[in-house]
């Protein structure tokens, strides 16, 4: 069955009647592709589908989450957390207090990541963290800590990368140990973030699309990684002016590598490189 | 002037016909090129720079939401899916693998077969598996122009032979008549 424009609005318009969720500005082709992959694994179709969501909230959130993209990875394209490292976290090295905030943070790897970065730097203990998501299961897993070692062994790659090695210092390298973060079991093939890791996130669910500021205090940074390519142009706008508002002056947004502030919200940011400051 | 863009598939052995290819062009040759090329996991940097060696024409990965402009190649980023969006520009994302492959070719090939429709040429090259085949079916049911790399030339021929049997293809052409194919299109 091929679907329409008109197919997905009808769609995106009864999820809008029976709840507080607006996928209308959802970047088309992508938002088509997981409607099309839901019908196959429901063996439905798009009529029954939109009628079963307008009667049972509890398959609505299910799809909800369905919709939504996970994917995620320890120290994700490494160049950017060495970016992190020596030339955004060596800035904030004399505040007293460091907040940052994980929009869309999936499964919580790039939080782990960032957990481990401030701690070899000795700034964990005056860190406020806070990961949000719109889908409350990958935050469950988030939470735990807990991942398939198959699944995440070559990103530990990306940890020698980012913690052992200083690419801006060659003659410099730091042995750390994969346990000192992680117990790893290969018989059960799990690999789990060890716990003192684990408490000073706070994983929350937040809809970047209408929950709007719940924070309440300034950012020094944002991430929000291949979150964005899900919007379309003039929400990822709003989003920019959302994240423009939370972040503290010259405070640092992080974006994924193949995303970028193309439109007038340009000009409220500096480009570094890898990542933008608010001007 | 009927077709104004073209899209290039391939996986293993593709590499070489794609830099000649792209070496043939002229600095003149206007039509945006998008390829969607399969590659290792791990070599995420240096395929754009080893590309462009050659390459009269720039030669970019885009990002989410970039224009398209005329004189420029466009390639999927590792580890992305590559969709071309009505209203001329791009968008990525992260989506699972599909047939083990991302970028998917298929995918790409759909998203410009529906924007792009009769003005299009897909161009399947060499790869090992079946990417593309599918992808190619809908650029020649959109009233586009398909070209398959001769298998005999090919290092792998699945991908090729797969698109041949799934495809109305109007030429199986060896690299170098695909070069003089594009150099032939009236600009």
């Amino acid at each position: 069955m091929i679907i329409t424009q008109d197919d997905i609005t009808l769609f995106v318009e009864a999820i809008k009647s029976v709840s507080d969720y607006d996928f209308s500005e959802y970047s088309i082709k992508s938002f088509t592709r997981r409607i099309e992959k839901i019908l196959v694994d429901y063996k439905t179709d798009l009529p029954l589908l939109t009628n079963r969501i307008r009667h049972d909230d509890k398959f609505l959130e299910q799809i909800v989450k369905d919709i939504t993209v996970n994917t995620t990875e320890l120290f994700r394209d490494p160049k950017v957390w060495q970016t992190i490292k020596y030339r955004i976290l060596t800035r904030l090295n004399d505040q007293d207090k460091i907040s940052i905030w994980h929009a869309g943070c999936s499964t919580g790897q790039e939080v782990y990541s960032m957990q481990i970065l401030l701690n070899e730097l000795g700034l964990l203990e005056k860190s406020d963290i806070f990961a949000t998501d719109i889908n409350v299961d990958v935050l469950d897993v988030a939470r735990k800590g807990e991942y398939i070692y198959r699944f995440n062994v070559e990103y530990l790659e990306n940890f020698d990368k980012v913690i052992k090695q200083n690419p801006f210092n060659e003659s410099e390298f730091f042995e750390v140990p994969y346990e000192k973060y992680f117990d790893i079991d290969k018989s059960k093939d799990t690999i789990k973030v060890k716990p003192f890791l684990k408490q000073k996130p706070t994983f929350f669910k937040h809809d970047l699309v209408k929950d709007g500021d719940i924070f309440h205090i300034p950012f020094d940074m944002i991430l929000c990684r291949n979150v964005l390519i899900y919007f379309n142009y003039e929400l990822q706008n709003k989003i920019f002016e959302l994240f423009y508002q939370y972040l503290k002056e010259e405070g640092s947004l992080i974006l994924g590598i193949h995303e970028s502030i193309l439109g007038p919200k340009a000009t409220k940011y500096t480009k570094k490189g890898l990542y933008y400051t608010k001007k | 002037m009927k077709y104004k863009y073209i899209i290039i598939g391939g996986s293993a052995g593709s590499f070489q016909a794609v830099t000649r290819i792209l070496e043939s062009l002229p600095k003149t040759f206007t039509m945006p090129i998008f390829l969607a090329l399969h590659r290792l996991k791990h070599v995420r940097t240096g395929f754009v720079e080893a590309l462009s060696i050659k390459s009269k024409l720039p030669i970019v990965e885009p990002v989410d939401k970039e224009h398209i402009k005329q004189g420029k190649i466009y390639l999927a980023p590792a580890n992305y899916h590559m969709y071309i969006e009505l209203g001329n520009y791009i968008a990525l994302s992260t989506e699972e693998a599909v047939n083990h492959s991302r970028p998917s070719i298929d995918l790409s090939f759909y998203s410009a077969a529906f924007a792009f429709k009769e003005k299009l040429i897909g161009i399947i090259l060499s790869g090992a598996n079946k990417d593309g085949a599918s992808g190619l079916k809908y650029v020649a049911d959109a009233g586009g122009l398909t070209i398959v790399q001769n298998p005999d030339e090919c290092q792998v021929r699945t991908m090729t032979t797969a698109a041949i049997k799934t495809a109305r293809v109007d030429y199986i052409y060896t690299t170098d008549q695909i070069i003089e194919f594009l150099l032939k299109l009236p600009q």
